[in-house]
This record gives C-alpha cells, structure tokens and sequence, in this order.
C-alpha cells in the first residue's frame, strides 16, 4: 500500500504541485481563473513545453541541445521570409523543415565528427544565430495582415492552438517512445549507450532521429511565438535552452538519460506559466520570475529522493 | 608481423592524440598569428597585438577557474551570473569606498559565497551540478536584477580603471594577471595535493573516493575557484568599462567553457592543459580581432567563432574514425594473408 503510494506520489507529485501553486495564486489574485488569464497560462506554457517535449527525448537520450534557441529563431525567420513566396502554410512547413535540418546537422557533427553533444550544439548555437541573424541583416520582419500566420497561435474551438499542439506532440512522443522500436533505442542509448551499441542499435541514426525531432519542436516553438506577434527577428528566443531543460529538470526526467516523463515535462512548463503569471498580476516585477524558476530547480531536486543520485552522478554529466 | 595493427602503432596514435591536445591549439595559435601578422593589414601594429592580449584575459581568467571544474569531470553554469553580480559589487564598493582594495575583496567574496553555495548543494544536498549551476545561474541573475532593478552603476576612479586599461612596462595589466592565475593554477594542479584530487576525481570518482580522496570538501573547492576566478574577470571587466550594467555577458559561462575545451582540456575529465586554455582565450580574442580588422560583420563573425570551436574540436574525432577505418582495413588484410600462407602450406 505504502509502496503504491509512493509510487504515485513519485509520477503525479508534479501535478499535485502544480495545482497547491494554482490555488495559492487564485486566492492571492482572484484574476488567475478568469477563462482569459486561465488560456493566456496555458498558451505561455505550452511554448516552452513543445520544445521541452524535444528536450525530453534527447535528454533520455543521454543527450543535450543547446541550439534549440537558434534553432527556433533561425525557424522562424525563414518561414516568414517565405510567406510572400509560398504562401502560410508551405511557408510554416519549410520552417519545420529548417529545425529539422539544423537537427540532423547537430546529429551528424556528434556521430561523425564524435563532437560531444554538449560542445556540438553550444557551436551550433552560435553558428545558426549567426546565421538568422545574416539572414535579416538583424532587422525584424513583419506579415503585416497576414493574420492567417495566427493558425499556429490562434485558437481552435477555444482552445489555444499551442496547447493543442503541445497536447498532441506529448501524446505522439510517449506513444513513440512506449511502443516503437526507435523509442526503446533512444531509451537505450541514454541508459547505457556501449551496451547499447553492442546489441546492435544503430546508435548513430537513433541520434540523428532525436536531434531531427528536438530541432522539428524548437522550430514550432519559435515560429508560435513569431506568430503571437506576427514578428520575426534572429534576437528571438534567446535562453529558451536554459528554459527548455528547466521544465524538462523540474517535470522529473533525470539528466541521467534512459528514463523520461512527457506528462511531467508538460506539468514543469504549467508550472513555470503559472507561477509567472501569480507574479504578474501581483505586479511583481519581472525579475522575480527567474528567481522562482531557479529556486523550483533546485527544490524539485532537492526533495525528489526518488531519483537517488549516487557521488558519481553528481558531478558527471551525461556525455 | 603487421605493423599497422600492432600495439605499437596503437601507441603512436595515443600519443599523437595526446600531444594534439596539449600543445595543439597552442601550435594554431602561433601558426595563425603568424598568419595574421604578414596577412592583416594593421594586426602587426604594437597596439593592435597588446589590445588582443588584452581583451584575452577577460574571457581568461574566468577560463583559468573553469579548467579546474571541467578536469574534475563538471561545469560551473553558474559563472554568467556571478560575473555580473561581482562586477556590479566591485563598481558600487568602490564607488561607496573609493578604495580599490575593498571594491576587489567585495567582489571575491561575492565570488566565494556563490561558489561555496554551489559546492554545498552539490554535495549535501545531492543535486547534480548542472543543474545546481543552472538554478544558481537564475537565482544570481534575478537577486541581481532585484538589488539594482535593473540599473547600471559607474565608477571611473584612476586606480580603479588602471586594472582594466592600464599597463605595466608596455603590457597590459589584465594579461599579466591573467598569465599569472594561468600559471599559479597550473603549479596548483601538478604539484599540490589538491591538484591530484582533482585529476583523480576527474579520472574516476569512485576510484578516488575509495583510495581516500575527501571528494566531497573538494568539490566544494572546485566550485568555490570557479567562482573565484568568475569574481576576478568580472572586477577586470568593471574596470575596463568603467561601470556594470546588468545583463553584463549572458554568454559567458558558455564562452568560457568553449575556451577551456577548446584548449585541449577534456569535457569527460582527468585530463587538461593550462597552457591550452591560455592559448585558446588569445585565439578566440585574437579571432575576434582579425574578423573586426577585416570589417567583417558581427553576425558573420559569430558563426566563424562557431566554426572555429567545431573544426578544432572534431579533428580528434576524426583522426579516430580514420585510425579504427585504417585498422579495420589492415585487419581484413592479415585475414586474407593468413588464408593464402596455410593454403601454400
């Protein structure tokens, strides 16, 4: 009995921490549960969560991508330079196409040229910012009344399209990884990649796939943002790799690799939104938001025994 | 007897490999200054090339701290923030006190004081250091923001501004300091105690913490001169530039950690170069140099950096794919003659 307690204290904790934080926040500011703020919440944290819904897999991967900034911004730009050329949604799939792209390239740099992951995508992130921002010469660009570009952060039956997007995207990833062979491989390679290289994963294209996908859900991630304002610049989205692994630390996925949680990494972006969102409306200035971020990292970790980080574990990263 | 697959062979190309780490970037580095001097138009003018030497040490002495962290098998995240809050502390102190000393010790403090939180979350607490690093990057930056509400602070007393801009016989101050950490540290690490502790816990944790290595107080340590050396490169920034504004550097832990690997020393621990990471820090100032002398765009110079930082670092790689390639050829060869010699028998 205790054990089964334990068991579900360890998978929902989060959810339970999330809605004390809500409740708390709504006696504090009666605004938090108007429909209008409630979707505002749940569009900010989905955002974050599609790219830390990436994240997730390539941190269970054993993996880290820190271009998943420039990635998003890179994205985005290109989409919208190709609005006038393509037309929305051609333009919204070459965006994809893009972070796809800039995956497989950090794939290939880590497999190919054996670049540890961390050191491959910190020169990526350079590189491709520098990049977007070669590409706008650093200017902003505009889709002045091309409002059909919202489809991506606009609202469907009421419900707002990120978070839809976020759902789905949590939904397939899961399904991925539970009942496909190239989910097991990825689980694999984080929990014991020499192992998993003898019995025979094709390490190398399971790396590429990861990448590929985390690069697919930063694009998203960018060009929702740019759609919000209809605005896209290579300044954009700049720190979202601090902010994605944050969400994907705080919902429980161990930096371990080989064991995940799609529905925590959700939970850890609403977390993030609403907390944000409490000090907003108490007027909190805006430099609280990091300390609150910083303060649940290190908490979340602090009291989740459950993870039994042994010395060894403490200082290594996963390579 | 097949030489190409033989032991020794294998020798020669760890040897090769190790060479390439220790002294390979510093060998680039005065190939392409070499370069640079003939090729640049205006790089070889005296000030132009203690500028480079100058603008090394910033980025540097922050790197000296960082390689001790990352031979020891870890990263400190944190030191982006430290270095803005120290640089504030230093400015404001000195500007408070009008005393140098004070602004310097201030800012160390600060320094030591995030160091030895990271160091004691590490360890009794038991949260990983990337994360604890990258709590404590938000927690810093924000109490940061909070204590200046985002406001800049000056102080451009003489004494103050002499460690950023001033020289000594013709040599800029921020490299002698930075040459100076750059070598204390590496006599720290070859001949003290401490220094063996480090690479043994780089090495192998477990192994260390059996044959006696108290890992636990020098990981504290470790992170407490990480932090130290953020603390030093921020009161070297601050007098550079006369002030701290916040948001001083976003990338800088990133920047610094590039620099150090890129100096030879190891993300995977145990093994790194002092020397590397000083070679690397002027490379990538003098880099920075080259591309502005040649009116290159910032942007483009971004993604050169970046290149830069991906070629040096895939040339081991590399040279280990075309080994195993190599090998595995000779290997199907030795088959294939040990066939035909017991055919002829």
């Amino acid at each position: 009995m205790s054990n089964r307690f334990i068991k579900f204290w360890k998978s929902y904790s989060i959810v339970i921490v999330v809605l004390v934080v809500a409740v708390i926040i709504s006696f504090m500011a009666p605004r938090f549960f108007q429909f209008e703020n409630l979707m505002n919440v749940l569009s900010n944290a989905s955002v974050v969560a599609i790219v830390g819904l990436g994240m997730t897999l390539a941190i269970a991967s054993g993996n880290f991508d820190l271009s998943v900034g420039s990635t998003a911004a890179f994205a985005s730009c290109v989409s919208f330079s190709l609005v006038p050329a393509l037309g929305i949604p051609l333009s919204i799939l070459a965006g994809l196409i893009t972070g796809a792209v800039v995956g497989l390239i950090n794939g290939a740099i880590i497999t190919e040229l054996r670049v540890p992951a961390f050191i491959a995508t910190l020169g990526m992130q350079t590189i491709v910012r520098g990049l977007a921002l070669i590409y706008t010469g650093g200017k902003d660009l505009y889709l002045y009344g091309q409002t059909e570009y919202k489809v991506l952060s606009g609202n469907a039956l009421g419900i707002p399209m990120p978070l839809i997007m976020a759902l789905v995207i949590a939904i397939v990833l899961s399904l991925v990884v539970s009942q496909t062979r190239f989910g097991r491989h990825v689980l694999a390679l984080g929990s014991n990649f020499p192992a998993a290289k003898r019995s025979g994963v094709q390490t190398t294209w399971v790396v590429w796939g990861v990448f590929a996908i985390v690069g697919v859900t930063a694009a998203l991630s960018g060009m929702v943002v740019s759609a919000q304002v209809l605005t896209a610049n290579g300044r954009l989205s700049t720190g979202l790799e601090l902010s994605a692994i944050a969400v994907v630390v705080l919902g429980g996925t161990p930096l371990s690799g080989g064991r995940l949680t799609m529905l925590g990494t959700l939970m850890g972006a609403l977390l993030i939104a609403i907390i944000n969102n409490g000090l907003n409306l108490l007027n909190i200035p805006i430099f609280y938001q990091e300390l609150t971020v910083g303060s649940l990292m290190l908490i979340a970790l602090a009291i989740n025994l459950s993870q039994g980080f042994k010395v060894s574990s403490l200082i290594r990263r996963p390579q | 007897m097949n030489i190409e697959n033989s032991p020794a062979r294998k020798q020669i190309s760890r040897d090769w490999d190790v060479l390439w780490e220790r002294y390979g970037i510093t060998v680039v580095l005065v190939i392409a200054w070499i370069l640079a001097y003939f090729l640049v138009p205006k790089f070889n003018l005296p000030d132009n090339m203690l500028n480079v030497l100058r603008q090394s040490a910033f980025v540097g002495v922050a790197a000296v701290g960082m390689t001790v962290a990352i031979i020891s098998g870890t990263f400190d995240l944190s030191i982006g923030s430290t270095l803005g809050f120290c640089a504030w502390t230093a400015v404001v102190v000195g500007a408070a006190t009008g005393s140098v000393p004070l602004a310097m010790l201030a800012s160390a403090v600060v320094g030591i004081v995030v160091g030895f939180i990271n160091g004691m979350l590490i360890t009794r607490i038991k949260i990983p250091a990337f994360i604890t690093t990258l709590g404590m990057y938000f927690i810093v930056r924000a109490i940061h923001f909070i204590l200046t509400d985002g406001a800049a602070a000056r102080y451009s007393a003489k004494d103050f501004v002499w460690w950023g801009n001033g020289s000594v016989l013709g040599i800029p101050v921020p490299f002698i300091i930075f040459v100076i950490m750059a070598i204390l540290i590496a006599l720290v690490l070859n001949r003290t105690e401490f220094g063996r502790y480090v690479y043994s816990i780089g090495t192998n944790i477990q192994a260390a913490k059996v044959a006696g290595v108290p890992v636990q107080s020098t990981i504290v340590w470790i992170f407490i001169v990480s932090s130290l050396f953020a603390s030093f490169s921020a009161f070297l920034i601050g007098s550079r530039i006369y002030s701290a504004g916040p948001g001083l550097e976003p990338d800088f832990a990133l920047n610094v950690i590039a620099t150090v690997v890129l100096g030879g020393t190891r993300l995977a621990g145990g093994r790194g170069s002092m020397l590397g990471t000083v070679a690397a820090a002027i490379l990538f100032a003098g880099m920075g140099n080259v591309l502005n002398l040649l009116h290159t765009d910032s942007f483009v110079q971004r993604v050169a950096i970046g290149l830069v930082l991906l070629l040096a670092l895939s040339i081991e790689g590399v040279r280990q794919r075309l080994f195993e390639i190599s090998s595995r050829k000779t290997s199907k060869e030795v088959k294939l003659d040990k066939g035909s010699a017991s055919n002829v028998s």
